[in-house]
């Protein structure tokens, strides 16, 4: 399997990386889901293909999760809003434990596990993420008879960080009468990252050069380490254990900063589009070099190769306008010089700290291969090859999932990797390890890409019907049997 | 009279020189003429305005035949060449002026100092230069190089007429880009070669000359506020340069010579540029910073308070206008690029760019354990507000653990290190010692600001090459300053100072239109490199040593002394003008003089008498006084520079000395008293004496001509009146107002009498501690001094009828005594070479005074002794006259002539006298050895029936080491200040005590009072 569905999904509109299990989902939710654009990706159409190592964000599954946990989280920051939740397996079982939660009666009926869900809503289109959490599906556990039944909403509490959980919080007491238990934001983003590293398999790795590859990360080795967290600003903590660690620093300049830059040059209209840009243009344009000032040579004296960048934006002169540079180009210039930016700052935070590893996390990442690849290089670079980048699949939703794991009656400790089934899917022993990600810069093979995706799509739809046919051939077998 | 190479601005070496000359005819003449003292102008240059006698540059002459060992091709001119502005450093030197006159030859062998052990000093004295040159117009540049033939190591005066033969060898030494692209430019139009010079080495060569070399070099600049950092040049490595260019280099500097680039970033100022031009329509990077002047972030950048709806983050520390995210808040806005203000993107740009080199930077000083923080480069350029974002990212992310600081010549750091990296002139030693800033007349107008030839330079000249060369008709320079000196008639109002800061990163606040973007402009002085300077040895403590004892950094004492100084201005400038024999030429240049140092005090030209009031407040009331709007301009100025500034000013429009006639007149009227005063004298018991002379001193110096009171008093009398007046009303006890401080400093004592007020009412003083030490108590006889330093203020009365006859006690009391005396003129002082012919006057008339003259080769007629090496004279104790170095009312310790130090060494008493030298500045100096402050003023209200004394009580003889701090120990009256004395009352019990100025002026006001 080669694809990268961040570049070629034509669907700008869609909240970035959602991953949906649709399969509870009506038809007609479905639909109301459709027309407000809030499209779900087509590949992960039913239960099918619930992750895989491509995959940004995949569900993970919960066999065993205590019934009183709460099932729904939100991280609301300055860009985005990240949505955690749970589907429950059991829906008979859902039901009841949702009836007994209205009734405000306990019951020790077993809840068997769920499906822990990450999705995203811009923050500006707050209505859409509204939306979504009404639909009932979605809003505490799936279960369609709980908005309904319950009478008393005021006594639903969300688990709820970032900045929004301050904002907004009288919004989503109107709107959905519930309230947020407003959670500490680094806090959650140490809680979540813990967690995935600790527990998950394949969350973290490291990409180079358009190479990405899974790290076994030792459990016991885990800590001391950086955790840059990359959304509209930047924040560096350094986590030192489960529950202990320290914001060392930040930086003002951030994803945010980087697609401000671009709404404003561009014109382009979502990040997505502004990160397809960027793999067209040649930052060479805008961007003023060593061998810019210094000819062929560089500058050997300071180590500075003539392809350094000397001077971001450097090469601008009054003659021409805005409008005479390609966009892509200042895309190019945009995202490679501030992720290379985010690098060398990350790299002098944990020398200072003295850490050795530093794992990348934040919405703004986005799986994007060249990104990461920047951010790799950049601290390779500044490094001298000492300090790896990490990136972390569930990137965005370390906030969100810790929020949702600080529920006090989840003991994070207690949770021990065996009681966790992570999605893989049937190939996974065949695409460990392999190239999966667009080589960077590598343009050529867009192309072809974007084929090979359009063909995976059609093999998948290919596959889909096939199924439901022999599942139809199945239960008429079945039938007969009987 | 004055041939067309006579320098007319005086320096050291010049004035020595005039020394000699004078001495030389005098002793053709050998006739010291009494009834001419102080004959010293005719050899001074006449100005004349029609071309070629102005031909005598300002800046030197004869600079090739200076170094032995330099070959002609050797430049001392040095280029960073960048891409908006050309930096140009250049030497000029002072003629090695070796003749010595026979006062110094015997003060030499008194002093013990012998040429072999003085220094060898590889130069002789001269001037580095700075001058700035937009890139686009660099013929503007290579005319001024080529006028000043400084490619061909400065010009000769004497041959200007033929060009000097071409060497095709000649190089200078150049960086920046532009020293590549305009190579062949420079060597087509000059002949000259540029030899490149590696730019980060330059930069740090730079870094490294001006913080050791000048002692206010740094300043840190928070919430537009400069202050200004002494760094102790022992402890100076390691720091942290941040050149912050296109792109931002950072380097670690270990040593003269030793660095390391260790990190750097993208972001830069050409980040901010390039982004700056593609978001706004700016044309230039000053119209984008001025753009951010009016921005406000908030619409740009996303804030803490944003994201957390108003409230702040508080568990870590970030409050609500925290800016989370630069350019944040255009992401969710649906807005085009048009529908945002370009001033709020500038700004943000401007927050983006430097919040993130403050953090790198502190950073990396992290990294390596830096404590210092150096900013420099083409982004910063003076701009005060991106000083102030930058300060304040340091200080954001550093928790306020570490500082940013700047560099008032950082402009010229590449251009200064490329000079610095031509070995042969070997200034690379040079300490702050050594070297003067001084202001020339033109710093108001170019100061800080981008600008070709400075006027006077190039016109100047006449030289016909040179017009030939650049086509630029030949006027006169002081007619272009007195037009230019009009101009600036209405200056740019600017904000009242004090509030142009920035509410920093919290508050985004963007003050409004009436910043302008140099605000902060720096004036670039001229250095003066005096090898000879040295530091005063009898310092108890010169690295704690501040000479001023007045901050002029406190608005308010700015402020009295703008106005001291202006209203002093049409008085000083009728002086002048009728010192050169009020021809037109003298009015002319009084009236250049007049706008010059108006421009200094951005006061306005028209200063006429009448309406200066009406002028200076209207001045006042748009805030536009450049010292009072920017004091910062002049590096960290201190009442004795601001007063220098004056001399300065004088000088440069060769007034050379605008008090002569009075001060001859004074001189003399003093000496037909002078036997009269001596017989009464010894008339008297020894302890009526000390304190007749005491006395005497104190009435002698009442004469101050900055003082507006004394000048009107001065036109009602003679000196000598007021001389007599004052010492009849003088009885003890002291019917003056007096201070003493006395200061015990281990075993050592220092006494200061300080007078404020002549005729009031305060009978305070501490002579009896003074009479004990000279006269000891009872039985005990204490031994006498061995040498004493007499620092002499005035002339007249002052040193003839109050110091000579106090010298003459210590010369009677075996002391040996040493007249040190100003080496320029400053207003009515008297100077090193006007002394000698006075004293041989007073000699005259008393013996005591004319062997001891003839001992310290004061008198020609003991020349012949001298030379004979006859050593019986060495048993009378010599009377000695040496030059401080100085060319100020004030004294800086610091910088004191190698001849002073020389004398010091054997000093056991020291004797300061006057306001400027025991007042404004060294009233707090502590001294190795006994030390007596004398300084009798007189207030605006001199003779009006109101007082203020200060005086701390008696001796606190303990070892603490800061007696005047402990205010327990004052006893201060003050009857009723009349008004128009409040001022100065204020000033002067603020000057005393430690009264903060609410408090001194609440004190003023609660009169009478005692306490």
């Amino acid at each position: 399997m080669r694809y990268d569905d961040r570049h070629t999904l034509p669907d700008k509109q869609l909240p970035y990386g959602v991953v949906v299990d649709l399969t509870n989902l009506s038809k007609n939710k479905v639909r109301k889901m459709a027309n407000s654009e809030l499209r779900c990706k087509s590949e992960f159409h039913g239960a099918v293909i619930q992750g895989d190592l491509e995959e940004q964000d995949p569900s993970i599954l919960f066999p065993n999760i205590p019934n009183d946990a709460s099932l729904l989280s939100l991280d609301i920051g300055g860009t985005l809003v990240k949505v955690v939740y749970l589907s429950r397996h059991n829906t008979t079982c859902m039901k009841e434990w949702t009836k007994e939660l209205s009734d405000g009666v306990s019951s020790n009926c077993p809840i068997l596990g769920g499906l822990l869900h990450f999705v995203k809503f811009e923050t500006k289109n707050l209505d859409e993420c509204i939306e979504f959490l009404q639909s009932e599906q979605v809003f505490l556990g799936a279960s369609s008879d709980l908005c309904q039944s319950v009478g008393s909403r005021k006594s639903i509490r969300i688990k709820a960080t970032g900045g929004g959980a301050y904002k907004f919080a009288n919004v989503f007491s109107e709107r959905l009468g519930v309230t947020f238990d407003k959670m500490d934001e680094i806090a959650s983003v140490v809680v979540g990252a813990n967690f995935l590293l600790q527990e998950i398999d394949h969350e973290a790795f490291t990409h180079m050069n358009g190479e990405k590859i899974f790290i076994n990360i030792n459990h016991n080795d885990l800590f001391p380490y950086l955790l840059v967290n990359i959304g509209s600003g930047v924040s560096m903590i350094k986590v030192t254990g489960n529950g202990k660690f320290e914001r060392v620093t930040g930086t003002h300049f951030g994803g945010g900063t980087i697609f401000g830059l671009a709404r404003l040059l561009t014109e382009c209209q979502s990040y997505d589009e502004f990160l397809e840009l960027s793999q067209h243009g040649d930052n060479r344009a805008l961007d003023l070099t060593v061998g810019d000032i210094y000819g062929e040579l560089g500058y050997p004296k300071h180590n500075l190769s003539a392809s350094a960048i000397a001077s971001s934006f450097g090469k601008v002169n009054g003659k021409r306008k805005l409008t005479e540079y390609k966009i892509e180009d200042i895309a190019a210039t945009l995202l490679r010089d501030f992720t290379y930016h985010i690098a060398q700052i990350s790299y002098l935070v944990a020398t200072l700290s003295g850490l050795k590893r530093i794992y990348f996390g934040g919405s703004y990442i986005r799986g994007h291969a060249s990104t990461m690849d920047n951010i790799s290089y950049g601290l390779n670079y500044w490094s001298k090859g000492q300090i790896e980048a990490v990136f972390l699949r569930h990137e965005g939703f370390l906030g969100g999932l810790g929020a949702l794991l600080s529920n006090e009656n989840i003991d994070v400790d207690d949770l021990i990797p065996c009681k966790f089934i992570k999605q893989l899917p049937s190939g996974i022993s065949t695409v460990r390890g392999e190239s999966q990600g667009v080589p960077h810069g590598n343009l050529s093979e867009k192309a072809g890409l974007h084929e090979e995706v359009e063909r995976l799509r059609a093999e998948v739809e290919r596959l889909q019907k096939d199924n439901t046919m022999l599942n139809d051939k199945l239960e008429k077998l079945k039938n007969n049997d009987d | 009279m004055a041939g067309p190479r006579e320098d007319p601005v005086l320096e050291n070496h010049d004035i020595k020189e005039e020394t000699k000359e004078k001495k030389d005819k005098e002793e053709r003449e050998m006739a010291p003429s009494s009834a001419n003292p102080i004959r010293r102008s005719s050899s001074r240059p006449q100005l004349d305005l029609s071309g070629a006698a102005i031909q005598g540059n300002f800046e030197e002459r004869d600079p090739t035949i200076l170094l032995p060992n330099q070959s002609d091709d050797i430049s001392h001119l040095a280029l960073d060449i960048g891409g908006s502005l050309i930096k140009l450093v250049y030497f000029s030197r002072h003629e090695d002026r070796s003749v010595e006159d026979k006062r110094k030859r015997t003060l030499k062998e008194r002093l013990g100092v012998s040429n072999g052990n003085r220094r060898n000093y590889p130069i002789l004295g001269g001037r580095l230069h700075f001058m700035k040159f937009e890139t686009n117009k660099i013929y503007e540049c290579l005319d001024f190089i080529h006028s000043e033939q400084l490619h061909r190591g400065g010009m000769d005066s004497r041959c200007w007429h033929s060009e000097p033969p071409a060497n095709e060898n000649a190089v200078i030494k150049a960086t920046g880009g532009g020293a590549y692209k305009f190579a062949d430019l420079f060597k087509e139009k000059l002949g000259v070669g540029l030899d490149k010079e590696d730019e980060m080495d330059c930069l740090v060569a730079g870094a490294n000359f001006l913080l050791k070399a000048i002692r206010h070099e740094a300043f840190t600049h928070m919430e537009g506020q400069k202050e200004f950092v002494q760094i102790d040049h022992n402890d100076l490595f390691p720091y942290l340069l941040v050149n912050i260019g296109s792109g931002v280099s950072i380097i670690k500097v270990d040593g003269d010579g030793k660095f390391q680039r260790v990190s750097g970033t993208n972001a830069g100022g050409g980040t901010y540029w390039g982004l700056g031009k593609l978001l706004t329509k700016c044309k230039s990077f000053d119209e984008l910073l001025e753009l951010s002047q009016r921005g406000d972030n908030r619409k740009i950048d996303m804030l803490v308070g944003d994201i957390y709806g108003g409230m702040e983050y508080s568990k870590i520390g970030l409050s609500a206008s925290t800016i989370a995210s630069s350019f944040g808040k255009t992401i969710s806005e649906n807005k085009e690029l048009e529908d945002y203000r370009p001033e709020d993107i500038s700004l943000s740009l401007l927050r983006m760019i430097s919040y993130n080199i403050g953090q790198i930077s502190y950073l990396n000083a992290l990294r390596f354990g830096l404590k210092r923080i150096f900013f420099g480069g083409f982004f910063i350029r003076g701009h005060a507000y991106t000083m102030d974002t930058i300060s304040f990212a340091v200080q954001f992310w550093s928790k306020g653990q570490a500082q940013a600081m700047f560099l008032r010549h950082e402009g010229f750091l590449g251009a200064l290190g490329a000079f610095m990296s031509d070995e042969k002139h070997g200034l690379d030693d040079l300490m702050a010692h050594q070297l003067v800033e001084r202001f020339p007349m033109g710093a108001p107008y170019m100061g800080g600001k981008i600008h070709g030839p400075p006027l006077g330079d190039l016109n100047e000249k006449a030289n016909p090459h040179m017009v030939a060369f650049s086509g630029i008709p030949q006027i006169s320079w002081m007619e272009k300053f007195v037009q230019k000196g009009t101009e600036i008639t209405a200056p740019v109002p600017m904000a009242p100072p004090g509030t142009t800061g920035l509410g920093g990163f919290e508050v985004p606040s963007s003050k409004g239109d009436t910043l302008r973007s140099d605000a902060s402009a720096l004036n670039v002085g001229v250095l003066h490199l005096v090898p000879t300077l040295e530091v005063f040895p009898l310092l108890a403590d010169p690295k704690t040593y501040e000479p001023n004892t007045i901050d002029l950094s406190d608005h308010n004492e700015l402020e009295y002394w703008y106005t001291v100084l202006s209203e002093h201005l049409p008085d000083l400038v009728d002086k002048a003008v009728a010192s050169e024999g009020g021809t037109d030429d003298a009015k002319r240049r009084g009236d250049a003089f007049a706008h010059a140092f108006s421009a200094h005090l951005a006061s306005p030209p028209s200063f006429c008498k009448g309406d200066l009031h009406a002028s200076l407040k209207r001045l006042e009331n748009r805030g536009s006084l450049r010292l009072m709007e920017e004091p910062a301009a002049y590096g960290k100025l201190g009442l004795a520079n601001l007063l220098e500034l004056r001399e300065e000013c004088l000088r440069e429009f060769q007034f050379g000395d605008a008090y002569r006639s009075i001060k001859q007149r004074e001189n003399e009227a003093s000496l037909a008293v002078l036997p009269d005063l001596l017989m009464e004298l010894d008339s008297m018991s020894e302890e009526t004496r000390l304190h007749a002379l005491i006395e005497g001193v104190l009435a002698a110096n009442i004469f101050d001509w900055g003082s507006r009171a004394c000048v009107d008093l001065y036109h009602k009398g003679t000196i000598i009146e007021i001389y007599r007046m004052s010492r009849k009303k003088m009885q003890r006890p002291w019917q003056a107002s007096a201070v003493k401080i006395f200061h015990a400093m281990r075993s050592n004592y220092v006494w200061a009498f300080v007078y404020f007020q002549l005729f009031p009412c305060i009978q305070v003083d501490n002579f009896d501690i003074f009479k004990e030490r000279m006269l000891g108590s009872g039985d005990k006889k204490p031994c006498s001094h061995r040498r004493a330093l007499l620092f002499v203020d005035n002339s007249g009365a002052d040193v003839v009828l109050g110091m000579l006859p106090l010298a003459r006690e210590l010369l009677r009391r075996g002391t040996e005594v040493v007249l040190v005396a100003n080496s320029l003129p400053a207003l009515n002082d008297v100077t090193a070479m006007e002394l000698p012919e006075i004293v041989a006057e007073a000699a005259k008339h008393c013996d005591v005074l004319r062997k001891a003259a003839e001992a310290g080769g004061l008198l020609v007629d003991a020349m012949i002794n001298i030379q004979d090496g006859s050593k019986e004279n060495s048993s009378s104790v010599p009377l000695m006259v040496v030059e401080n170095g100085c060319g100020s009312p004030c004294i800086d310790f610091r910088q004191v002539s190698s001849e002073l130090a020389a004398a010091a060494k054997d000093a056991d008493l020291i004797i300061l006298e006057g306001m400027g030298r025991a007042l404004h500045t060294n009233y707090n100096a502590r001294f190795k050895c006994d030390a007596l402050k004398e300084k009798l003023g007189v207030s605006a209200a001199s003779f009006a029936p109101a007082a203020v004394a200060v005086a701390p009580g008696t001796a606190s003889d303990a070892a603490g080491p800061a007696a005047v701090e402990e205010k327990t120990e004052f006893d201060m009256v003050i009857e009723e200040v009349p008004s128009n004395a409040r001022i100065a009352t204020i000033k002067a019990v603020r000057a005393l005590t430690n009264l903060a100025l609410k408090e001194a002026k609440d004190l003023i006001e609660g009169l009478p009072r005692k306490f």
